[in-house]
């Protein structure tokens, strides 16, 4: 397989300052959000990330899936689609596939990406298209009022889990390396800054670029916001080098930010098949006089 | 003079090549100017198990499985026998065995017929050659049998090699020779099974499985996203280099829930979409489904029926996702359900079925079954087709609102890309403008809306086909109709004539053009293949047939046979 990969070019050099603010990305339309929740950072940072990027609205596509985070496709004024529960990549895979001249952005909760959407997560990490993956993680199911999810504690009280799920929640970033995801990376819906600046290198990313937002709710995990407290930077970017990756990011505390892991190795794409006509297709099935 | 038609069996098991048997005779006698039919039969097991390749070769269409077979050639006798009752045969049937094969099981020779025994293979072979080669029992058989029904012997050695294909010059020396043996050894016989002089005509040979690939390829589709599944996969692998040689893409998802998602992603970047799957798929597309309803997203599914429930039987055919195709989901979701009433019709109906998608932004499901699917056919070419439909994507010219309630319940749906022209796909009940609600005006302004779409569709002269007016009806739909209507042929020069209406549209029902179809008859029956009498329940549900119209429904995987309907008629008086 080694002699099957080639290096990506380097995209993370800066696009010339573009004529677009974050406002072009707004769509005005009031989110149903509680105030104070993680996700305005997040929609605050795309916006300004898109504008950074600099192409039109009218060339973006948004894709979701269900729950709180899932709506903010509808927030932006690009082309959106609020899919159902849990298949926003594959949805966005689609869009991608059929429409490489796109800007393709799924995005969405713990729930919906780890969950009911981990099958997705999987290949899409494995597939490997130029598209950016953007999970909303508050460690909860928000939209259902206060379920625990994949990423949640083991000790965490809820109605539905008294005194704790008391399963070992996993590490997304973990997952991802380990299906193949080229570039990883963490963000806090907080520092919107940096975030978008993650962002905008994840979407000139050229292949599937995940990012795992720290984004607290506020209805059901008010100690979330103590999330001020533990972030941190990440200590480097790794490049290439897929163990150590893993063993960073199985040594973090979970709460580092940044761009953890770049893979520049990419596959030989399959030979470009010759092209037929309809009517050579057709004439296969010919016979007789 | 000759016979008019020949149905042939052969049997045997792994190795033993019985398919290649097959498919090289139904070459040989199309190329000679024959129509024909093969269907395959397969034991248990993955790979190499036993099977058998069910032949009819006649100088008319066929469209079903023959009552009884006049000849049966077996390869050998090894587990063949629990194809019994798939293969029915009668004490005319020729049975060709190798007497080194062993006696013909219980199973077989309880039908009375004929045993004839034939050395197969090549006495002149040394043990080394043997070992080296193969028997080439098969195409010995196919050689024999070529002479014995009077098959141009030069278009047995063409067809032998378009079946070799790119196999090395020996093996295709030594098959050849196998060929030339078995027709020499049968010339010897006089079993009276030549066929009369053929009428050759430009033909297709193809499967339905191809059929409706191809017709969606001509229909526009460029994007097909799906996973594996008997008896659907070798669509989607005939269809895969085709459709990347078109500038297609075909995508191997990871699920049936992302390949329908994955179809709806690819469809609302503009560009035409499809899955294909079997009854499991269909279940877990289920959701989706209702979310193309919602948001209005055109997609074709192709659904090749199998035996179910559950995981049933995989290889064989039945038609019991009648209701699961048209009422699968939750909520009001209605959608276009087709089903072609021929391998030859696949083509028009698999092309239709992306124009009504396209044109009406809804999910269109064909139901076809694996009796129509995997059956080879001999086919007159198809050169009809429906009339192109598109997408509407043009922006208005007033304030563009995606879920407009006010006008052509067909609203536009520019693609992405187009500058002033975003809008968001919703599957949550939503205003005008895609923005999620949840009044009750608004539910129910978009659920008319969506319901006045399919309300609109006319699907003119194509609803379904119709062949005679006798006052008896058979009402039936995919490979039921091909039986339908031989069993009519036969009732009617014996004095009963007989009608035969096949839907192709059995969603929303179109009930006045049928109720036309049906007018006149004294008796209707409803044929399906599925316990439950899905179909019947459905046209008793919209008034479209008389509660007095009786029901004809039986489980798969069996097929119609045309006796089984003559029977069936004669007995309900
Ligand atoms: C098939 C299906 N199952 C369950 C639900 C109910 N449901 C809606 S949102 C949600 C969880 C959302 O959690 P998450 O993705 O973490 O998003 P958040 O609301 O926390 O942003 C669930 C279970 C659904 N809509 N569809
Ligand atoms: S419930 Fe939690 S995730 Fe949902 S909007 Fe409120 S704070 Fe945000």
């Amino acid at each position: 397989m080694t002699e099957n990969i080639v290096t990506a070019p380097n995209m993370l050099a800066d696009a010339p300052p573009g004529t677009l603010s974050a406002r072009d990305f707004h769509s005005g339309a009031t989110p149903i959000w509680c105030p104070g929740c993680g996700d305005y950072g997040v929609l605050s940072a795309l916006e300004d990330a898109l504008a950074t990027y600099g192409r039109p609205p009218h060339e973006v596509v948004l894709v979701s899936g269900i729950g709180c985070s899932s709506r903010l496709p509808a927030y932006t004024s690009c082309y959106g689609f609020h899919g159902v529960h849990g298949r926003a990549l594959p949805f966005a895979a689609g869009v991608k596939l059929a429409r490489p001249d796109l800007e393709v952005i799924a995005v969405g909760g713990d729930g919906d990406g780890y969950s009911i959407g981990g099958n997705h997560f999987i290949h899409a990490c494995r597939r490997d298209l130029d598209m950016v993956y953007l999970v909303m993680d508050n460690r909860v199911y928000g939209m259902t009022k206060g379920q625990p999810s994949p990423t949640t504690e083991p000790d965490w009280d809820s109605d539905i889990a008294p005194g704790g799920i008391g399963l070992r929640p996993f590490d997304p970033l973990a997952l991802a390396l380990a299906a193949g995801a080229t570039f990883v990376a963490r963000g806090f819906s907080a520092q919107p800054h940096d975030l978008a600046t993650v962002i905008v290198e994840a979407i000139r990313w050229p292949g599937f670029a995940f990012i795992e937002v720290l984004s607290p709710c506020v209805a059901f995990r008010r100690e979330e916001f103590d999330w001020k407290a533990s972030v941190h930077p990440v200590k480097q970017t790794i490049e290439n080098d897929r163990a150590a990756a893993h063993a960073a990011i199985l040594a973090d505390d979970g709460f580092g930010l940044g761009v953890v892991f770049r893979d520049y190795r990419r596959l030989k794409p399959a030979p470009e098949p010759q092209r037929v006509t309809l009517a050579e297709i057709e004439s296969e099935f010919r016979i007789g006089a | 003079m000759g016979r008019s038609s020949l149905a042939i069996v052969f049997a045997g098991s792994g190795g033993a090549g019985a398919m290649t048997a097959g498919e090289l005779f139904l070459r040989a006698a199309a190329t000679a100017g024959y129509y024909g039919s093969m269907n395959r039969l397969f034991g248990p097991q993955v790979r190499g198990g036993e099977s058998a390749a069910l032949l009819q070769i006649s100088n008319l269409p066929i469209t079903c499985q023959p009552d009884n077979f006049d000849l049966f050639v077996a390869l050998d006798w090894h587990k063949v026998d629990q194809f019994a009752a798939e293969i029915p045969l009668t004490e005319n049937s020729i049975i060709l065995a190798d007497p080194q094969s062993g006696p013909v099981p219980q199973n077989v020779a309880r039908s009375k017929a004929r045993i004839v025994s034939f050395k197969m293979g090549d006495p002149e072979a040394t043990p080394l050659e043997r070992a080296l080669h193969g028997k080439h029992t098969n195409v010995f058989a196919a050689g024999a049998v070529g002479c014995l029904a009077g098959i141009d012997p030069a278009k047995m050695r063409a067809a032998l090699s378009t079946v070799l294909g790119s196999k090395a010059a020996d093996v295709q020396r030594l098959n050849a020779a196998s060929l030339e043996k078995g027709a020499a050894a049968a010339a010897t016989l006089a079993l009276d099974l030549d066929l009369a002089p053929p009428k050759p005509a430009p033909r297709w040979l193809l499967t339905g499985n191809q059929a409706i690939a191809m017709g969606s390829l001509r229909g526009g589709v460029r994007f097909v996203s799906c996973y594996p599944i008997t008896p659907a996969t070798d669509l989607v692998e005939w269809l895969a280099p085709r459709l990347q040689q078109l500038g297609g893409k075909l995508v191997l998802a990871e699920d049936e829930l992302a390949a329908i998602n994955m179809v709806l992603g690819a469809s609302f970047g503009g560009v035409p979409a499809m899955t294909v799957t079997s009854g499991p798929g269909l279940s877990l597309m289920v959701e989706a489904i209702g979310l193309a309803v919602a948001a209005e997203v055109p997609a074709v599914i192709i659904d090749v029926m199998r035996s179910g429930p559950s995981t049933g039987i995989p290889s064989k055919t039945e038609q019991s996702d009648v209701n699961l195709a048209i009422y699968g989901g939750h909520g009001d979701a209605p959608r276009i359900v087709l089903a072609p009433t021929s391998v030859r019709d696949c083509l028009f109906t698999g092309e239709w079925a992306v124009y009504l998608a396209e044109s009406l932004q809804t999910p269109v499901i064909v139901l076809s079954d694996q009796a129509l699917g995997q059956a080879h056919q001999v086919i007159d070419p198809k050169p009809d087709r429906p009339p192109p439909l598109a997408r509407r994507i043009e922006l208005p010219a007033s304030k563009f609102k995606r879920y407009a309630t006010d006008s052509d319940p067909v609203t536009a749906m520019p693609p992405p890309g187009t500058p002033h022209g975003q809008w968001v796909g919703e599957g949550l009940t939503h205003n005008e403008f895609g923005i999620p609600v949840s009044g009750a005006a608004a539910h129910a302004a978009q659920l008319n809306k969506r319901a006045r779409k399919l309300a609109q569709f006319d699907p003119g002269a194509w609803w379904g086909d119709v062949w005679g007016d006798g006052d008896t009806a058979i009402l039936t739909f995919g490979s039921g109709a091909g039986a339908a209507l031989e069993a009519a042929v036969a009732l009617g020069a014996a004095g009963s004539p007989t009608r035969v209406v096949a839907l192709r549209v059995l969603s929303p029902l179109p009930l006045a053009a049928l109720a036309t179809s049906l007018k006149g008859a004294r008796r209707i029956i409803v044929m399906e293949q599925n316990q439950g009498a899905q179909l019947y329940h459905h046209l008793l549900a919209h008034n479209a047939i008389p509660p007095t119209a009786d029901s004809m429904a039986r489980p798969g995987p069996l097929p119609f046979r045309r006796a089984e309907i003559i029977a069936r008629l004669a007995a309900q008086v």
